[in-house]
């Protein structure tokens, strides 16, 4: 049977069009894949707006951040937005190198990400 | 070696069981009762073949194929249908989907056995095989051949790809002006992919820039034009990039550059000092209405500038931190005047870990202007 505790995500609906996704200890090569069809899955049911939440992150690779990027690209044309909650530091770290907090919008908290999509 | 994993799917519980309780004396096992918990496994790791039943409740053996068949990633994983059908219908049906074997029930485990080995056996070498031989060819031509001689300066490039190597990349050319173009960058993934991936990007930016020369000599302008055609190109929409050019002027020490979410260069002032060369714009592929600007440095007598890709900064210290852009900052200055920069470098940084190897793909540039 399926075991739960071995996911490295877990999906939170808001309401229809937003989703917060809590991103494990680990976004990398591994399991990247899976971060796509977990997303893909969600795109497909209408949903356009993610708050990824990093507060367990430890680790973040190129392969992991090409996933989020992925689901950036199909989510923008629709108007969506993708957002960083509770950013690790070693998240950070790759989010100042690749200039991508251009792109991602960044909070302190879930709530704070939550509040700001529902103001747009 | 790890053992090679196997996904066992069929409703029927006691044959499942008996499944299991074979093959686990060889493979690592999972097992799921119908196509929809075996895709779920598949996710959560990509197993090395899939035995499967055809009549399943949920979704059955040939709708897990089938979604299989829809992902890059699963397409390839080594199928055989287990099955009670004994019909031709069937097995044509399976064969033209991409099962590899077929085998009716009741059947002889040995059997089942022997088939699932030459299975494995053979999808593993044509894989090595195959990554051995592209992944030579590829790396070669990421890489530059040689290095220019310019007077008052001295060049050395170092690269040590982890197995086959990634999507890392290095190139240079010089302008009938006498200025050069350096190019390094890194394709965002792992393994054969990325380096498929940056071979072919690699090959369009220097078209690009051949282009480009006639009417401009602009860093930034060449980074427009990349990240226009990697939002536009079908093909390199999955396509992710940093890139960072440099154009290099010898006679004035002048470097021109515009950075597109690369590894920050290191600008060594002298034996003592470095500074990180700040300047730097939003990574490629990402977003259509992105804009990149060019700065400019110049590089002091007795200093030096190097270039490199994130294995060297992402290298893990004795403390379990990066080394990050403050650790190559404190080492690249004594590279300066060393008998050999490279080696230099490279003992600096694993004299500050716990390891006498590095963790991953380590590329750098170090360009040296000689007092």
């Amino acid at each position: 049977m399926h075991n739960p505790s071995v996911m490295s995500f877990s999906v939170e609906p808001l309401n229809a069009e937003t989703v917060v996704i809590r991103v494990g200890k680990a976004l990398d090569f591994r399991n990247a894949a899976e971060f796509k069809a977990i997303c893909q899955e969600q795109v497909q049911n209408g949903v356009r707006n993610f708050i990824l939440d990093f507060s367990e992150t430890g680790i973040l690779d190129s392969t992991g951040l090409g996933a989020i990027f992925s689901l950036y690209r199909q989510v923008s044309p629709r108007n969506g937005q993708v957002v960083f909650a509770s950013v690790s530091r070693p998240v950070q770290v790759v989010v100042q190198l690749t200039r991508t907090y251009k792109v991602f919008r960044q909070f302190p908290t879930v709530e704070a990400a939550q509040e700001a999509l529902q103001q747009t | 070696m790890a053992r090679y994993s196997i996904l066992v799917v069929e409703d029927e519980h006691t044959l499942r069981r008996l499944l299991e309780y074979r093959l686990s004396k060889y493979y690592r096992v999972r097992s799921a009762a119908n196509g929809e918990e075996a895709l779920q496994l598949v996710l959560e790791e990509i197993p090395d073949l899939i035995i499967s039943d055809i009549m399943m409740p949920k979704m059955d053996g040939f709708a897990l194929q089938q979604a299989l068949q829809s992902r890059k990633e699963t397409r390839a994983i080594p199928f055989i249908f287990l099955t009670a059908k004994a019909d031709e219908h069937s097995r044509m049906r399976g064969m033209r989907m991409g099962v590899d074997d077929y085998i009716t029930k009741p059947f002889d485990i040995d059997q089942l056995l022997a088939r699932i080995e030459r299975l494995l056996e053979r999808t593993k070498y044509f894989q090595s095989q195959l990554d051995a031989r592209i992944g030579q060819d590829f790396s070669k031509k990421l890489m530059p051949k040689q290095l220019p001689s310019v007077p008052g300066y001295r060049l050395y490039f170092h690269n040590s790809p982890k197995e086959y190597g990634g999507g890392d990349f290095f190139d240079w050319t010089q302008h009938p002006s006498g200025s050069f173009f350096i190019t390094i960058g890194d394709v965002m993934g792992k393994g054969l992919q990325a380096k498929f991936y940056a071979f072919s990007f690699l090959s369009y930016i220097r078209g690009t820039l051949y282009a480009m020369l006639q009417t401009s000599q602009s860093p930034a302008e060449l980074l427009r034009r990349v990240n226009h055609v990697l939002m536009q190109d079908t093909v390199m929409e999955e396509t992710f990039a940093s890139l960072l050019i440099l154009r290099w002027d010898p006679t004035t020490h002048e470097v021109t550059y515009a950075n597109a979410g690369h590894c920050r260069p290191i600008l060594v002032k002298d034996r003592q000092t470095a500074e990180v060369v700040e300047y730097s714009d939003l990574i490629l592929g990402l977003d259509s209405n992105a804009t990149f600007q060019d700065a400019t440095i110049t590089i002091p007598t007795g200093g030096g500038l190097l270039l490199y890709t994130d294995g060297l900064m992402e290298q893990r210290t004795a403390s379990g931190e990066m080394l990050g852009e403050e650790g190559l900052c404190e080492l690249a200055p004594q590279m300066v005047g060393a008998e050999d920069p490279v080696q230099t470098l490279l003992q600096g940084i694993l004299s500050r870990c716990n390891t006498d190897t590095f963790d991953d793909d380590i590329l750098f540039f170090w360009m040296e202007r000689l007092s």
